[in-house]
Order: structure tokens, then C-alpha cells, then sequence
């Protein structure tokens, strides 16, 4: 499936203003591409995360499977630590939002296991017109490294955004769909 | 910093640098550069954070110029310079908003009481302007000296205006330091318009217990002919107040207000009305329970002439800064203009406050009796006709909402006659009216939220205005020790990412914990929209001074400058530091000894950006709401990775404490649980006793468990010896230190930045 680029998101506070437009990524195995070529990845998770249901799920239950997929390190932003600990996930780290991009912008920075700069960053469940800023910054100031907005009202600023999806079960296909072409590491 | 020796001159002529109340200081009346070292010494450890909204420039004809990538502009600017000229702009905005409003207060005073009014503010009082003092070297004794301040705001401006011109400054550092210097006259202004005010309409002061007034939409009877004063500029709202009084009138007429007017016009009369912050205002406004609006400035709508018309409400304009296209009636006889407001629903703008007042008063009084069916509220019935086209599939609305509320859900369910899903959005709903606008069926949304919004009324105090000397003595030692954990300034606006109640929420997990709190603006109204299981507002529960455990109403946004006031005061009053002319010095002392935070949890306004901009500059970190990051700028540092290396005051050596308080500057938080720890930790100093530190470690461990479900995973950044660790969390604390390595820490009892950058001031001058 040919890729475009996003401009009008679901949110249209989010549109574009600009040149540097998000490829969409409708498939969800070009998804899972994207992160099987990252050497470092880091999901953000923020408090949607644990806010917004995904069928008879969260959205962290599937965010969750994702990271573990790859074995790729949280942050987890805002309060979302409470809910991980009680779901017996400990996050690698708990800077908030703003923090963690502050931090991502520096090529030098350890990275949050001490592997050096994360070269794929994918956000989840954060506040979409937060999440927007913070990709811009990334887009702006963090040349080192790749975004990958995975929600479904989309995100222009990101390098790789999800397609504008409406419809919850087809939100939740997407999802599965992700997870499935990752297919869990024993 | 010289700066002429003509210029000098007029200097220690304008502050009357002969007078001996304080040896003058290193920089009065400071210029665009003179304290460029200092901000150039906070942005090297607070970095600058730029989150562009756009990634071109369309600022001259040369553009639009793409900034992506490392391209630059025409002119050579680059993307980080570009958004901190927009930060210089947006802090200008707001400088110049409160800097007008200071001006037309100080020139309407001044014609009605003279230029020689004497200053007082009450017997609790001494240190009557500690911003004019510190910032210009001037001790301001009449209104004639506060119109120096504002001159002098008025100068600097045209300077700081001129560098955001197409190739004028081109480093985001110089546009920072700009900012932080427009955003410093900004705190002179709202000084400048706030002791203006206390004095001339003889607001409460020197007065701890101030009345508490009714606010919310339900308080307002409108029953009763009732006029609605909307904006920041309470003189025309006064002189209603006065009209009212003078003719017997007041118990017949309703008076309320939205905004800043309302907190500024209770501060006159306690028996006006508090409808509720900006995020109410269209909501009110299209109910039609308002017989007159009268708009002044700032936050005011620009679609109230038609709002007016639609609901037959008579409206009058009385800023300048906002004439609606409207004939300046200011001239005519009050008859004449009454006549064509009654007989040809004519919208005037009237400029003369007495006039104005007659002419509202008149017209609400004439009006009231021919709109009660325009009174009526939208029933359920109603309302579910209303809504009957939705059928919550477009999602138009959601898609516009500037606070993704889930529109149509709560539509479709109105539809059926349940408004319950409506009455969480009204909670969260900013009021901008774009989800109707959107809407392909014309629902009328914020009416329908007549039937879900609660009429509850609630108890606010009225604005106390500045803090009194001697409550400075008396806590001016445990918050530098520490021992009471921090002072916290809640101001700005109500662009509030969740439910309106959440100030409330943050105001009191601090006031429980023993925090001075403070509130101001639409932050104290806010505030005051929540109530207990007995029916009580954090008004009713906290006691009104500023003391451990307070909740604080200082009164409008200019008030806002009572609390950095207080600050300056702790290291004037308390500390005996010199304050004239010495900006370096108290942002310095307060940087690093005093433990205040300044929290913007609605953010929306160019006024706020200016305000939190300044606090910075003091010194006083800043934790904004989620809509902050739209203003594009935060400064932050890299926690432990960053050099905080101070000055010991009494040996002179640098140290490195290599502890990161406080920790950022400027910073957004996503939700209230990761505000409550964040605004916990801004409250460190690196001056904090062992015991104090205990104290603030205690805080901090509870509410970190409290939302976070464990110890904070930065615990090791903040604890210096054993001795900080509070008993209650030792044994699990240590355990933890132990396992992540901690080491321990230097303790400075007199920790400065001064000698660590370029500075006139002395490291001595910062001991006494
Ligand atoms: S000000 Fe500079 S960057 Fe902006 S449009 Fe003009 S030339 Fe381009
Ligand atoms: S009026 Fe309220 S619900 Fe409607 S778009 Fe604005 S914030 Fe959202
Ligand atoms: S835009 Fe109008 S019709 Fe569409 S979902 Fe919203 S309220 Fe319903």
C-alpha cells in the first residue's frame, strides 16, 4: 500500500502548518517494520494509556505486549506508574512527557538503559495536542532519531503516524494487527 | 552597565536616588542588557525548550520561509531564534496588556484623587511596592510616583518591541533575555495597577479575613435586573457600584462579573456576584440571564455584540483597548444614549465611567422587565429537542474541541433525554464555542448545557491584595529553613485540561500538607467550584493568612505580584538584604532560599506567559497545565546530568551540590497527580536545613506513594545526609538508597549563584 503523509489529523488543532509532513502507516506490518529496524526503540506511554478502553481491554494491555515484543524500554509519563506497578510492570523510567523529550533531543544523552540515544521513539496515550508539541520538538531538534505516533486520531508532526481511525473495533484490528507482525518473542 | 551619563542622571532624578531609605543598588531602573549576565546564568542551566507549532516563518515578505532541517530564514534565523522571538512577542502581549491596564488606572486616579494621593496601604504594611523598589530603586509615595513605574515600563517596551523586528536579534538566548525583561516590567505593571487600585478605590488591605462572596452562575439573581461586567478593569464596574449606592439602588440590581472584573469589583463591594472564570464566560453570556453586558479589557470576547444581540441584551463597551466597531457615545448625554439603547437595541461604547454607569444602570432597570421569557433556561425537554438531529456519528464537534471532550457522545445522549455525559463535558468545557460552530445541524451545544450545568452557588473570599510585613516576619525563617515546605502561587487562566475542580484538588493535597497557598484570577475562582461533604469551599476550610496551611485569595492578576512581593519581602524584611535597585541579588537570595512555586494549571493568555516568564526571572519555578506547551517554550534542566555547582556564601568556594533544585524553571506537567509531585519538588532549595528538607522530603515521598504507588524514583537526587530522610518512610528509604547507590550530598547554609557569572553585585552583598 502506497504511504502518504498526513496534513488534517483527527484533531484539526493538530493540522499541519508547515512542510515536514508524518508518512502514514496504514499497514500495520509496515509498523512493525519500522520498529524491527530500530537498534534502540523507547515507548512512551502516557495516561490515555491507562484511560482509554480498547474492546474489552486498554490501551495498555496492548501497548504493553508491543513493548514487550521488542523488550523495549517505558517511560512511563505522568501518573501512569501507579497503574504499571499494579499490573507488575515496573517502567525503566518515569520522567514525564516533557521531560523525557527534553532529554531525547540530546544525541549524547545514556538513553534509558544506558545504550546510548534511542533512535526510534513510539508515543502512546499521551494528550493529543501534547503529544503533538513534543513531536515537534523531536522533529525540530532530535535529527538522530525516528517518532512513531501510535494512536489513532494521528499526528503530523511525528515521522510515522497511524491513519485517522474513527471506528474503536477497527482501532483495535490495527492494534492486533501490529502485535501479530511482531509476533512475541518467547 | 552605563548607559549615559544623561540618562544616569535622569535616573537618580526619576527615583530620587538622594532619598536615604536604602543605599541604591547596581541597577536602576535596569535597560534591555543590564541584567542579560544574569538570564544568560539561569539559561545555562535551564535550557530553553522550543516546541514549534509551524515549521515556517511568515513574519516579513521574504517568507514564508521553510525552518526545517537546519534551514534558515531570509534573514538567517534559524527555528530556535524564531520561536523565542515569538515568546518576546507573546511576553510584550502581555506586558503591554497589564502595562496599559496600569496606565488607564493610574491617569483615571490620578484625575479623580490627584497626583500627590498619598500611598497607604494600612498599618500591616511598610514595604508597600517590593517590585518598583527592587526593579527601579524608586519607593513610590504617591499615585504620581506609580505613573513613573508605568513610564518607565512604557520606555523599555519600545526597545524590547523594536528587537522583534525582521533583522534586528538574531540568538534565542538575547530573545530570552528580552523576554525575561519585558516579562520583569510586566510584574512592575501589575504592581503599578494593583497598588493604584487598593488605593484609590480603597480595596481591603492590610486584611487578612476578607469577606466571603457568592460565586457560580447560580448565585446570580436574575430575578432582579441584573448587569454582567466582563474583562480586567474594575472602573467602570465601580462606578456602577457607586451609581447604585448613591440612588438606592443596590438592593434592586444584580451585579456580577466574569473574570478578573468580578474579583476586582467584590474587592470593592462584597455583595457583587462572581460568575466564574473566562471558560464560563460564553456559556453565561448565551443563556441570555444578563440584561447588560458591560465589557472593559483583556479576555473578553470578541463576539459579545452578537451574543448581546441574540439574546436582547443591551451591551457597552468602556476600553478603549475594545471598541466593537461601536460609536463613542462618551460624549453624549446619558439620556440620549439610553434612548437609542432601548428604542434601536443600539450597542454603545462609552469611555466616561460615571456616564457609562448611569446609562447600564438605567438600561438594566428598563430592560429587565421586557426580557423575562429572554430569562428563561433550557429545560430537559428542550433541550432534547434541541439535540434531536445528532446522532453522534459526524464526531464534527470532537474534532474541534480544544480540550477533546467527547462532544458527541454526550449530544447523542442529551438526544435521549440524559444529560449526565453533558455534565462532565460542561466541567471541562473551555467555552469557545467551536464544537456548535462546527456542528452541520446548528445544535445549539453550550445552551444545551444550561440543563447539565450545576446551579450550585459556592463560597470564595474576596482578593486580599499584598502580604502584610509582619506576616513575613513570622514565616519568613521556616521557609527559608524549609520547615514550612513552600509558598505556591496558583494564577492565570481556565484553560484547565481536565475538570474544572482540579485547582481545588492541588490547592488543598497543599494546604493539607502545610504549603502557603495562594490563588489569584480565574485560578481563585476555580478554586472555589468544589465543595466537601459538608458543603464547604477550601475558603471556608483554610484560614486566610499567610501562613503555614493558608488558602489565599490575592485578588485579579495583577495581584499576582503580591506573591513574588512576598518573596522579595522574605529576603528585604526577613533576611535585611537590601531590596533598592538590587534585582540580581533578591532573585538570587530567592532562587535559592526561598522555596516558592508559581502554577498556571489553565494557561491560555499572552498575560499569564508574561507573568510565569517573570516569575522565572525572580527565580521562582513554574508548573504549567498541559495547554502551556502551545506557548512553545519551557526552560528546563537535565536533572542530575546538569552542573549545579553554587557558590558557598561564607567561604566563597564553589561547590558542587550536585543537586538539582530547583529542578526546572518552566515545565509542563500532563495531570494533576504529576503536578502535585512536580510542584513539590520545585518547592527544594538548595538552602533547605536538614530539618526543612525532612519536612519537604516528607511531603514529596506522600504524595509521590499517594499517586505513583511507590517511593519517587528520584528520591537519591534530593536526599544530602541520612538526617533528611523523614522517620516515617527511614527504613524503606534507606533500603532504596542503598540498593541505587546513593551518596551523600553538601549542605550550604548560604548558597548563591553570585560569583559563579559576570556580576557587579559582591559575593558579600549576598550575606548579611
Ligand atoms: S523574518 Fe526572516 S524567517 Fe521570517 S519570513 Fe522574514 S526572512 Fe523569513
Ligand atoms: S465549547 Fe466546550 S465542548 Fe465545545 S468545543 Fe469548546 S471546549 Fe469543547
Ligand atoms: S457535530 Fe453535531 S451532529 Fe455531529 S456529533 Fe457533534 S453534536 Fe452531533
Amino acid at each position: 500500500m502506497a504511504s502518504e503523509t498526513m496534513v488534517m489529523p483527527y484533531y484539526k488543532f493538530n493540522v499541519l502548518t508547515g512542510t515536514k509532513a508524518a508518512k502514514v502507516i496504514a499497514d500495520p506490518a509496515e509498523g512493525a517494520a519500522i520498529i524491527d529496524r530500530a537498534k534502540n526503540p523507547l515507548y512512551i506511554f502516557g495516561p490515555e494509556v491507562i484511560a482509554n478502553p480498547v474492546g474489552a481491554c486498554l490501551l495498555i494491555d496492548y501497548a504493553l505486549k508491543i513493548a514487550k515484543s521488542r523488550d523495549m524500554p517505558i517511560c512511563a509519563t505522568a501518573h501512569v506508574k501507579k497503574k504499571m506497578l499494579e499490573l507488575g510492570v515496573k517502567p525503566d523510567c518515569t520522567y514525564d512527557i516533557i521531560e523525557i523529550i527534553h532529554f531525547l533531543k540530546d544525541k549524547n544523552w545514556s538513553g534509558v538503559r544506558g545504550k546510548g540515544y534511542h533512535d526510534l521513539v513510539l508515543f502512546a496515550g499521551v494528550r493529543c495536542d501534547l503529544a503533538e508539541r513534543g513531536l515537534a520538538t523531536l522533529k525540530h531538534f532530535a535529527p538522530h532519531l525516528k517518532t512513531f505516533a501510535v494512536c489513532r486520531r494521528s499526528h503530523p508532526n511525528a515521522d510515522f503516524a497511524v491513519p485517522v481511525i474513527v471506528k474503536g473495533d477497527k482501532w483495535r484490528e490495527y492494534l492486533e494487527g501490529l502485535i501479530e507482525a511482531l509476533g512475541v518473542k518467547a | 552597565m552605563s548607559k549615559g551619563k544623561m540618562r544616569e542622571e535622569e535616573i537618580r532624578r526619576i527615583i530620587r536616588a538622594d532619598d536615604e531609605w536604602e543605599p541604591v543598588g547596581p541597577t536602576p531602573m535596569p535597560s534591555l542588557i543590564d541584567l542579560r549576565n544574569w538570564d544568560f546564568r539561569l539559561l545555562d542551566t535551564y535550557e530553553p525548550f522550543y516546541a514549534p507549532f509551524c515549521d515556517l516563518c511568515c513574519l516579513c515578505t521574504y517568507g514564508k520561509c521553510d525552518l526545517t532541517g537546519n534551514k534558515r530564514g531570509a534573514c538567517g534565523i534559524d527555528i530556535a531564534s524564531q520561536q523565542a522571538r515569538w515568546i518576546l512577542m507573546c511576553v510584550l502581549m502581555g506586558t503591554a496588556a497589564h502595562g496599559a491596564h496600569g496606565r488607564h488606572m493610574v491617569d483615571h486616579l490620578i484625575e479623580k484623587l490627584g497626583a500627590d494621593t498619598k500611598i497607604d496601604l494600612g498599618s500591616q504594611i511598610n514595604v508597600e511596592a517590593p517590585i518598583i523598589r527592587t526593579v527601579m530603586g524608586l519607593k513610590p509615595e504617591t499615585l504620581g510616583d506609580l505613573r513613573k513605574a508605568i513610564e518607565y515600563v512604557e520606555q523599555e517596551m519600545i526597545h524590547l518591541v523594536s528587537a522583534t523586528h525582521m533583522g534586528q536579534e538574531g540568538s534565542y538566548r538575547d530573545f530570552e533575555s528580552k523576554a525575561f525583561h519585558a516579562a520583569m516590567l510586566d510584574h512592575v505593571a501589575l504592581e503599578t495597577a494593583d497598588i493604584a487600585q487598593i488605593v484609590g478605590f480603597g480595596f481591603p488591605t492590610s486584611v487578612a479575613d476578607t469577606p466571603l462572596v457568592d460565586l457560580g452562575w447560580g448565585a446570580v439573581d436574575s430575578t432582579k435586573p441584573t448587569i454582567v461586567v466582563v474583562g480586567h478593569n474594575a472602573v467602570t464596574a465601580n462606578a456602577i457600584v457607586d451609581y447604585l449606592r448613591q440612588h438606592d439602588l443596590y438592593d434592586k440590581v444584580e451585579v456580577a462579573g466574569i473574570c478578573c472584573t468580578a474579583l476586582d469589583v467584590t474587592r470593592y463591594d462584597s455583595g457583587a456576584k462572581v460568575i466564574g472564570p473566562l471558560s464560563r464566560q460564553r456559556f453565561f453570556l448565551k443563556a441570555g440571564l444578563a440584561d447588560v453586558i458591560v465589557t472593559d479589557e483583556q479576555c473578553v470576547l470578541t463576539d459579545i455584540p452578537q451574543m448581546a444581540k441574540d439574546t436582547g441584551a443591551a451591551l457597552i463597551a468602556c476600553s478603549d483597548k475594545i471598541c466593537y466597531g461601536l460609536e463613542n457615545a462618551s460624549a453624549r448625554p446619558a439620556v440620549d444614549i439610553l434612548r437609542a439603547v432601548l428604542e434601536e437595541q443600539k450597542q454603545f461604547l462609552i469611555l466616561d465611567p460615571e456616564r457609562a454607569a448611569e446609562v447600564i444602570v438605567q438600561a438594566a432597570l428598563a430592560l429587565a422587565p421586557m426580557r423575562r421569557d429572554k430569562k428563561q433556561l433550557v429545560t430537559a425537554a428542550e433541550g432534547a429537542a434541541l439535540a434531536a438531529k445528532c446522532r453522534g456519528t459526524c464526531e464534527e464537534c470532537n474534532r474541534v474541541c480544544p480540550n477533546l471532550l467527547p462532544v458527541s457522545v454526550a449530544v447523542n445522549q442529551a438526544r435521549e433525554g440524559n444529560f449526565a455525559k453533558l455534565g462532565e463535558v460542561f466541567l471541562r468545557c473551555l467555552g469557545c464555542g467551536k464544537c456548535e460552530e462546527a456542528c452541520g445541524h446548528q445544535i445549539p451545544i453550550l445552551r444545551l448545557m444550561q440543563v447539565a450545568a450545576t446551579r450550585d452557588t459556592y463560597k470564595m473570599r474576596a482578593g486580599r491584595g499584598p502580604i502584610h510585613d509582619v506576616e513575613i516576619r513570622k514565616v519568613g525563617s521556616p521557609i527559608v529553613l524549609g520547615t514550612i515546605p513552600g509558598v505556591i502561587l496558583f494564577a492565570g487562566c481556565s484553560n484547565f485540561p481536565g475538570d474544572i475542580d482540579e485547582v481545588a484538588w492541588l490547592a488543598e493535597e497543599l494546604a493539607r500538607r502545610k504549603y502557603i497557598v495562594n490563588l489569584s484570577g480565574c485560578a481563585a475562582m476555580a478554586a472555589a467550584m468544589s465543595k466537601d461533604a459538608d458543603g464547604k469551599t477550601i475558603f471556608e476550610k483554610y484560614i486566610p493568612e499567610f501562613d503555614a496551611g493558608c488558602i489565599v485569595n490575592l485578588g485579579s492578576c495583577v495581584a499576582n505580584s503580591h506573591v513574588v512581593g512576598a518573596a522579595i519581602k522574605i529576603a528585604n524584611i526577613f533576611a535585611t538584604l537590601p531590596n533598592r535597585a538590587n534585582y540580581e541579588l533578591m532573585a538570587d537570595y530567592i532562587l535559592n532560599r526561598v522555596g516558592a512555586c508559581a502554577v498556571v494549571w489553565g494557561p491560555y493568555s499572552q498575560k499569564a506567559l508574561a507573568i510565569g516568564t517573570g516569575a522565572v526571572r525572580w527565580g521562582i519555578p513554574v508548573v504549567l497545565g498541559p495547554h502551556a506547551s502551545k506557548y512553545r517554550r519551557l526552560f528546563m534542566s537535565k536533572k542530575e546530568a546538569s552542573d549545579w555547582t553554587v557558590v558557598d556564601g561564607r567561604t566563597k568556594q564553589r561547590v558542587d551540590t550536585k543537586e538539582p533544585t530547583p529542578e526546572h524553571m518552566m515545565v509542563v506537567t500532563e495531570t494533576k497527580e504529576r503536578a502535585l509531585v512536580t510542584i513539590i519538588k520545585q518547592c527544594f532549595r538548595r538552602n533547605d536545613t536538614p530539618p526543612g528538607r525532612a519536612i519537604k522530603l516528607n511531603s514529596y515521598i506522600s504524595a509521590y506513594k499517594q499517586v505513583m504507588g511507590s517511593l519517587p524514583d528520584d528520591l537519591q537526587n534530593f536526599i544530602r545526609t541520612e538526617k533528611e530522610i523523614p522517620i516515617v518512610y527511614k527504613r524503606e528509604v534507606l533500603a532504596y538508597l542503598k540498593e541505587v547507590g546513593w551518596q551523600p550530598k553538601p549542605v550550604l547554609s548560604l548558597p548563591t549563584i553570585i560569583g559563579t557569572y559576570e556580576t557587579e553585585v559582591p559575593i558579600e552583598a549576598t550575606i548579611k
